[in-house]
């Protein structure tokens, strides 16, 4: 048996944050599939689900001047990154909380509990693009080359959900409130987002407030890849900017609090 | 102690030592309901002390050389499991500085990292990853893990189904495999039947042996004098004395031993 301090290569602190991050993520999945039976179809299900609500309202029961056609590719384009969005910051509002025992215990950089969950829904989300796919190919919708950009607007979302995520995070652990305050903020800004309609839909006295909420640009790069008229105009990619700005903007401030508050965070939990 | 003897100190410690405390204090708040507001929350480390916070510890200046084992003693509240956190790193000093050099394995909640519905395998992966062993490290130790957990039969059981004594030991068998020079031991040996803690007091003087630094809080004076050499004794977030274990235990019992 050895018992002597063994002289190993210090793995540099980078690899040891993704080699973490990768651990914690698939270990979120792993307790999400092994707990239930349906398992990945849940992570389907949720969006598929509201898709066909709103699909069936707008397009049956309303009638629909909003969106485009096919609506049902349009919505989940827009619908699915939503999910995302929504499951990873609700669950950094629990970051700690959940975790405390762990965070109490090792000292691995924090910013790994809120990475992970944002990684761990990412990896939900990519996980059901199948879903999409299949309804594109259903409805005959034609894919243009502005797929290009659809792992860009991955990339920003991940960078924003992060920087919800590293804001609300630690606040959430002085203010309980806040976890029920996110919730509402999540349900406003879903309809405030361009999900079930487009910005073009949007009265053109919102069309410049709408591009600082930085979903739009995101959810805008999504869509083009099936309505190259999402990303037609000089507008458009006047939103696209604006939300990588924003993103980034957010992710700095994100890092910025997250650094300020941490050490009385490790104190109250 | 004065600020001269501190720089003294700091001047003399040489540059081996694998944990050195210079100074370190750390603040926490009375009660919950004092008033917290933003400003408060962004200071990163105001110096003051605000009404409603207290030191936990203050003016704690130590540096410990590698092989050398530490008990801390102090009555409950006195601020030995903090002290104990701020070398884990879990926690960091509101003034003052704490530097490790060299990996930790710490002994603190360490059934902490285990998820209830996943299966033992799947935690001792778990853990010993985060703790920063390699996927080949734990292959490699995983019979020898299992073996002293003597949980062989249990493998592919959900966690929570565990009983508490197989969850500690399970815990105990992979922190304690961390090759990591500096061990740090909270009071988790006080759990477990007689046999399994003897064990674990076999463990910890077998990685001594092999050249490890340990830091042990604990109220047990047997468990002090068979492993530590130094103690540091703590009186109310002060460090009073840090002499060998003998001589500290010897006045922590003249202060507040029974008599």
């Amino acid at each position: 048996m050895t018992v002597a301090v063994p002289e190993r290569a210090a793995r540099s602190s980078l690899a040891r944050y993704w080699h973490s991050l990768r651990l914690l993520a698939t270990r979120d999945l792993r307790v999400r599939y092994s707990t239930s039976f349906l398992g990945y179809f849940w992570s389907i299900l949720d969006p598929l689900v509201m898709a066909g609500i709103y699909w069936f309202v707008f397009t049956q029961v309303f009638k629909r001047d909003v969106g485009e056609d096919p609506y049902i590719v349009f919505l989940l384009s827009a619908l699915l990154p939503w999910t995302w969005f929504t499951g990873a910051v609700g669950d950094t509002t629990r970051a700690f909380i959940k975790e405390a025992k762990l965070v109490r215990s090792t000292k691995i950089p924090r910013t790994i509990w809120v990475v992970s969950l944002v990684m761990s829904k990412g990896i939900e989300f990519v996980a059901s693009l199948p879903v999409l796919a299949f309804f594109v190919i259903i409805t005959g919708a034609t894919v243009n080359p502005n797929i290009v950009f659809f792992p860009l607007a991955i990339i920003l979302q991940g960078i924003l959900t992060v920087g919800v995520g590293l804001i609300v995070a630690p606040l959430v652990v002085f203010f309980r409130d806040l976890e029920r305050a996110v919730k509402l903020a999540l349900r406003f800004l879903f309809y405030a987002s361009p999900i079930i309609y487009g910005v073009t839909n949007l009265p053109s006295q919102f069309h410049f407030w709408a591009a600082f909420n930085p979903l739009s640009g995101i959810f805008s790069l999504y869509r083009g890849a099936f309505f190259p008229e999402q990303l037609a105009s000089p507008d458009d990619w006047f939103l696209v900017w604006v939300s990588a700005a924003m993103s980034i903007v957010i992710l700095c401030i994100g890092m910025l609090v997250f650094k300020r508050t941490i050490r009385s965070v490790l104190k109250e939990i | 102690m004065t600020q001269s003897d501190i720089a003294d100190r700091a001047a003399a410690a040489p540059q081996t030592a694998v944990i050195s405390v210079t100074d370190a204090g750390i603040r926490y708040r009375r009660n919950r309901r004092a008033r917290r507001n933003f400003k408060d929350l962004f200071s990163a480390r105001a110096r003051k002390t605000r009404p409603g916070e207290f030191w936990a510890l203050r003016h704690v200046t130590f540096d410990v050389q590698p092989g050398e084992a530490i008990g801390v003693v102090g009555r409950n509240g006195q601020g030995k499991s903090t002290l104990l956190k701020l070398v884990a790193e879990v926690v960091l000093p509101d003034e003052g500085r704490v530097g490790v050099h060299g990996g930790v394995a710490p002994l603190i909640e360490i059934t902490g990292g285990f998820v209830n519905d996943l299966s033992v395998r799947e935690n001792v992966y778990l853990t010993a990853g985060l703790h920063g062993m390699k996927r080949a490290e734990i292959q490699a130790q995983f019979d020898e893990i299992i073996e002293f957990a003597e949980i062989g039969d249990f493998l592919d059981t959900p966690y929570k189904h565990l009983s508490s004594g197989m969850k500690v030991r399970i815990a105990f068998a992979v922190v304690s495999r961390l090759e990591e020079p500096i061990i740090l031991v909270d009071e988790v040996l006080a759990v477990g039947d007689r046999a399994f803690k003897e064990k674990c007091y076999n463990r910890i003087e077998e990685l001594l042996a092999g050249g490890r630094t340990l830091f042990i809080v604990s109220h047990s004076e047997k468990d002090l004098r068979r492993f530590c050499t130094r103690g540091l004794y703590l009186d109310k977030g002060q460090l009073v004395l840090d002499a060998p274990i003998a001589e500290v235990l010897e006045r922590y019992n003249a202060e507040y031993g029974v008599k």
